[in-house]
């Protein structure tokens, strides 16, 4: 009857020595027994990802950012470093609005990591 | 005693000329606030026209459009206005925002291209307002960047403002935690959908309009 290791989830068969010395894998003696018939079904089943619809998958990507408290939230403040506009990639944008209120400054957009262009046309008016 | 009559005589004069010409009024705040469904009320009321499209798609409003010579009357006074109707201001524009709503992965791109020269277009016109009414959703937290940005680069500006908690119509509106945040600030509580409250919006539209 086979056992998995309650910390690492490695699972030994019946009789195992592991089972009275501990994990090879991480040394715990902690484990459960599972049914036979239920670890051949766990096993068949190891390597079959889900079948989920893209609404699905959305949903669990926010689910989880939630969980983990890295949920994308509107109200966090974007500052940017010298750019006013930052291109993370086509259709998403970030804005540092205090340097797009700012009449002084001209608009930098960035494209990606190190390449910027410089909006000369709206060269700023002192404050 | 010379100085004042001269003073006098400017302010008389600023003050004939100006009820000639027509002030510009910007409609500011963060997207999906209802500063269109707000300048369509007010032109539909006055000019029997609208101003632009409203939609539950956030950033529908993606090119400043305005109505000229806008006049509001309202117990026995007349205001003529330019009403301008600026794009929502937001620091993040993401097309798969728009993928929410059915918009197509291209379309919404382009949609969020717009969104963000929007934004600028919105800034730039800034320093073409006589005055500035904020369009805020009551029922969203007014502490966010985009308010008090917006806020406290027009007081910088000296740009008068008249901040509008619209949606009052909706449970979760809270024209109150609007007020706390910006206490230094006339409020109006309305809702532009339901033309709720509207009387008291064009009594503080008429006092925002005597502070230019």
């Amino acid at each position: 009857m086979p056992y998995k290791c309650i910390h690492c989830s490695e699972i030994y068969e019946d009789g195992s020595k592991e089972i009275l010395t501990g994990c090879n894998k991480c040394k715990s003696k902690f484990f459960f027994y599972i049914k036979k018939e239920k670890l051949q079904e766990i096993l068949a089943n190891k390597n079959k990802a889900p079948e989920l619809s893209a609404e699905e998958k959305d949903q669990i990507e926010q689910d989880v950012r939630e969980m983990v408290g890295l949920e994308e939230d509107s109200e966090t403040p974007v500052f940017l470093d010298f750019e006013s506009v930052r291109v993370i990639k086509p259709g998403k944008y970030l804005l540092d609005l205090t340097k797009l209120f700012s009449m002084n400054k001209l608009r930098i957009y960035q494209l990606e990591d190190g390449k910027y262009i410089v909006d000369l046309s709206n060269k700023g008016e002192s404050e | 005693m010379l100085k004042i009559l001269k003073s006098f005589s400017k302010r008389m004069l600023r003050g004939l000329f100006r009820k000639r010409e027509s002030i510009k009024i910007g409609f500011y705040g963060p997207p999906n606030a209802g500063k269109t469904s707000l300048a369509n009320r007010i032109c539909k009321d006055w000019t029997g026209e609208d101003i632009g499209l409203v939609s539950k798609v956030p950033h529908e409003t993606r090119h400043v459009q305005f109505k000229e010579k806008v006049e509001i009357k309202h117990k026995g006074k007349t205001l003529v206005l330019k009403l301008i109707d600026t794009p929502g201001i937001a620091t993040k524009i993401d097309y798969e925002e728009f993928l929410k709503f059915g918009i197509k992965r291209n379309e919404a791109k382009r949609r969020a291209k717009e969104a963000t020269q929007g934004i600028i277009e919105s800034i730039q016109w800034l320093d073409d307002m006589d005055a500035v009414v904020i369009v805020l959703d009551a029922s969203e937290n007014p502490y966010s960047q985009v308010n008090i940005t917006i806020i406290g680069n027009l007081v910088a500006r000296k740009i008068p403002v008249l901040i509008v908690a619209n949606k009052i119509d909706l449970k979760k509106a809270e024209v109150d935690k609007v007020a706390s945040a910006f206490p230094d600030y006339e409020i109006v509580g309305i809702s532009a959908k339901e033309g709720t409250n509207l009387d008291e919006f064009y009594e503080a539209l008429f006092r925002l309009a005597k502070k230019i």
